[in-house]
């Protein structure tokens, strides 16, 4: 039952730097191969749905629309709302300047009245500026570069005993690598980049922070037990082998939790739980592999170039 | 903790029980038909627009103008009191003076179905109508009828501005009126024959009276006062909304959004059901792999969610809830990882310490002891997180947001309020998995070690006994 792991994490760095290089380059290329769906919470814009009875003349209620906003660029699309089951139309209009509430009455009050027999409901809007948009973005960014020079800070004087700051940046790069991760699954899937990108990518900062901190300590720990008796190379090992199964135990559980959370999301087709569960399952996958496999490689990686700038004889390397 | 006695964890099972049945079903009590809320349960939380559905709107002047602060002081005055004439109560609504906007947001009542969000949010910035109208008669709905109908004394552009004073002779505040050159021959002449009448003057916002004083002088000068029992907030509460019968432009929208509660409802129920499912399987999971360990995790984690969620009800006398949306629920999510994540490397210590070949109690005190600066770290760095974002999108009188204002002082409070939650409920979340995934599963786990029948080894994960 009790298992002890005796992996060579140290000795596979190039296997896990390559995967990573290409998953993270992948991940940024997919913005060019499928495109990027801001979503206009970011770039502004508005978003206009409404469910109708029968059968809806879909070009004409376009059309309608753009005659009463004065011609401006509108698409639609069509859909079904899942808790109504009424089908519906989806209105996105690109402004310069947003839709001002009162022109939204007005199309509102023309089209339920010109499609009476069709019983248009408005269901959902949403309309932003293109400035609040592009500061909310904005913001978010500033926030996650706060805090990731808080973490930073933090980890330089917890973790002193380990050259604190090569240790927080290393797990900052991680950080930045399962982000990156995140970003990709989002573009792949073809979800909009909204507040519920932000969330995701806050929860799988604080998950992969968690996951880097518990080996961090361990490496602390073993580092005041072994003192020089063990290289850095052994000590690392070591470290990442002991907590693996709580790595693996802890993963297990918050990703399966999560792929219950996506599977009734998506028995019950609410779309704004699916765009949140399935890309944090994927950045926990991301986060814990990138925990294990890379950051103390990574900061054990550095050290050693570090070392050796110094011209300090490099510590022996044992066999172990 | 060697000392930990049989019965603490009994209690501490009882009190976790008893604590999460109070949580979820609160304590009312009923006198006749009024029901007295003593405790908050779980349906007295506030979701967010994103989950029950609502209006989410930002206000602004229109570009051309220069608001100052009075002005959208004023402004506010006048969507808080439309918004108590349209019935909503619970509802937010704060003021960004840095750029000029008013924030609001409000989700729809139980059981709404013929509110029409997009004239609601026309109506809220149209400019108020203020009067002042002679007498105070009204209808039966409150409205104003017979001469107080007829005879409209001033209208808002005859004043100039209003403003709080403090009448240092009387000791009292009193909202001082200036007068235009139009409003104060108006108002001469009709405070010479109202104050022989000893007659009154009632102030109306559209249909609203927001008071209704008696004239005690002639005003000739355009200098007026109203007295009464104002305090410092009352008088400037009138005085905004006096002001803003006199505001020089109608407020335009910046951002607008509205759900409607059927798309919300479905996202809480599916939630409810996933959350159920995840729980069970986690603690399924848990007490297969770590056994007692195990059950005594999932006892915690049951504490830690249900102390959460009286955070967020507002179970707490000494503290307000928040309001819980869908990214708060994903803060609920993290907060519960990070508590299984505290009992699992627990566990996974104890069983360590057990092949080391120690005794189970020392087993159990070395397993807490070292497991814990992992837990801190972990934690406290989430703490961090949970703290900038709440300062980076929570309202600005917030207290941290006056202390991260020196990173996000280039932006006004943010359009999509729904992080906050996230920030709200992680850094409750982690607060509590430090009392109940570190105190007390150390509590209950030292307590059931001492009984006979549960020294065995093989329960902590270690080897049978020989």
């Amino acid at each position: 039952m009790h298992k002890t792991f005796n992996f060579d994490f140290i000795g596979k760095r190039k296997l896990f730097f390559t995967i990573s290089i290409v998953l993270v380059a992948f991940s940024i290329l997919s913005t060019f191969i499928f495109g990027v769906d801001l979503d206009i919470q970011f770039k502004g814009g508005t978003i206009i749905t409404y469910v109708y009875d029968g059968d809806l003349d879909c070009d004409s209620f376009v059309n309608d629309a753009k005659e009463i906003l004065g011609g401006a660029g509108v698409k639609y699309t069509t859909g079904v709302d899942f808790s109504t089951g009424k089908s519906n139309i989806q209105l996105s209009l690109t402004s310069t300047s947003g839709l001002s509430s009162d022109k939204q009455f007005e199309l509102t009050n023309a089209l339920t009245e010109k499609y009476a027999t069709n019983n248009i409901d408005l269901i959902e809007s949403s309309d932003v500026s293109p400035s609040s948009g592009r500061e909310f973005f904005l913001k978010c960014i500033v926030a996650v570069i706060l805090s990731s020079i808080v973490l930073i800070i933090y980890i330089a004087i917890r973790f002193k005993k380990i050259g604190g700051w090569l240790a927080g940046i290393c797990a900052i790069i991680a950080l930045l690598h399962d982000c990156i991760i995140v970003y990709g699954t989002f573009i792949v899937c073809g979800m909009p980049i909204n507040a519920n990108f932000m969330a995701v990518v806050l929860t799988i900062l604080g998950y992969s922070i968690n996951n880097t901190i518990v080996i961090y300590d361990r490496i602390r720990e073993n580092t005041k037990l072994y003192g020089k008796k063990k290289t850095r190379e052994e000590n690392v090992n070591l470290s990442i082998n002991q907590s693996l199964t709580r790595s693996i135990n802890t993963s297990l559980t918050t990703v399966v939790a999560m792929l219950a959370v996506t599977i009734v999301a998506a028995v019950y087709g609410v779309t704004s739980i699916i765009s949140f569960s399935l890309p944090v399952m994927v950045g926990m996958i991301a986060g814990t592999y990138s925990s294990v496999c890379l950051v103390s490689v990574l900061w054990s990686f550095f050290e050693d170039k570090k070392d050796a700038r110094k011209g300090a004889p490099k510590a022996a390397a044992k066999q172990a | 903790m060697r000392k930990v006695k049989k019965p603490v964890f009994f209690v501490v099972l009882l009190l976790i029980v008893l604590f999460t049945l109070s949580v979820f079903f609160g304590f009312s009590t009923y006198y006749g038909d009024m029901k007295t809320v003593h405790i908050k349960g779980l349906d007295n939380i506030r979701f967010g627009i994103d989950i029950k559905g609502g209006v989410d709107v930002t206000f602004t002047p229109p570009e051309d103008v220069e608001a100052t602060d009075a002005n959208m002081d004023a402004a506010k005055e006048v969507i808080v009191q439309r918004m108590v004439n349209l019935g909503i109560t619970d509802y937010e609504c704060y003021i960004d003076y840095d750029n000029s906007r008013i924030i609001v947001r409000f989700p729809w009542k139980d059981g709404e179905t013929e509110f029409d969000p997009e004239a609601a949010v026309k109506e809220l910035g149209e400019t108020a109508e203020l009067t002042f109208r002679e007498g105070h008669e009204v209808d039966e709905l409150g409205a104003p009828a017979g001469i107080t109908a007829e005879n409209v004394i001033l209208v808002g552009s005859d004043i100039q501005e209003a403003y709080r004073a403090y009448n240092s002779q009387d000791n009292q505040y009193v909202v001082s009126l200036t007068l235009t050159d139009s409003g104060k021959e108006k108002f001469a002449e009709a405070t010479a024959r109202l104050y022989k009448e000893n007659g009154v003057i009632s102030i109306w916002m559209d249909d609203t009276c927001i008071s209704y004083p008696t004239v005690s002088a002639v005003i000739t000068d355009g200098q007026a006062q109203i007295s009464g029992s104002f305090d410092a907030e009352s008088s400037k509460a009138l005085a905004d909304k006096i002001n803003s019968g006199a505001l020089p432009f109608k407020l335009v929208t910046a951002s607008f959004s509205t759900i409607s509660p059927s798309l919300g409802s479905g996202a809480l129920h599916a939630m409810v059901i996933a959350g159920i499912i995840a729980f069970a399987f986690i603690a399924v999971y848990i007490i297969a792999i770590y056994r007692l360990p195990g059950v005594v995790a999932v006892i915690a984690l049951v504490g830690q969610v249900a102390g959460t969620l009286a955070f967020v009800s507002g179970y707490f006398g000494f503290m307000n809830g928040s309001i819980l949306t869908i990214p708060g629920i994903a803060g609920i999510i993290l907060a519960v990882g990070m508590g299984v994540d505290a009992n699992v490397i627990t566990s996974e210590r104890i069983k360590e310490e057990l092949y080391k070949g120690k005794t189970l109690d020392g087993a159990i005190e070395s397993g807490f002891k070292s497991a814990f600066s992992a837990i801190l770290d972990g934690n406290v760095t989430m703490v961090l997180v949970a703290i900038i974002l709440m300062g980076a999108f929570g309202t600005p009188d917030s207290v941290f947001a006056k202390v991260l204002h020196f990173a996000f002082f280039m932006f006004g409070p943010s359009t999509a309020g729904t992080i906050y939650s996230f920030g709200f409920t992680l850094v409750s979340g982690v607060i509590l998995n430090l009392f109940f995934g570190v105190f007390c599963s150390r509590l209950m786990l030292s307590s059931l070690s001492k009984f006979k029948a549960l020294r065995n080894p093989v329960l902590y994960g270690g080897k049978k006994n020989a």
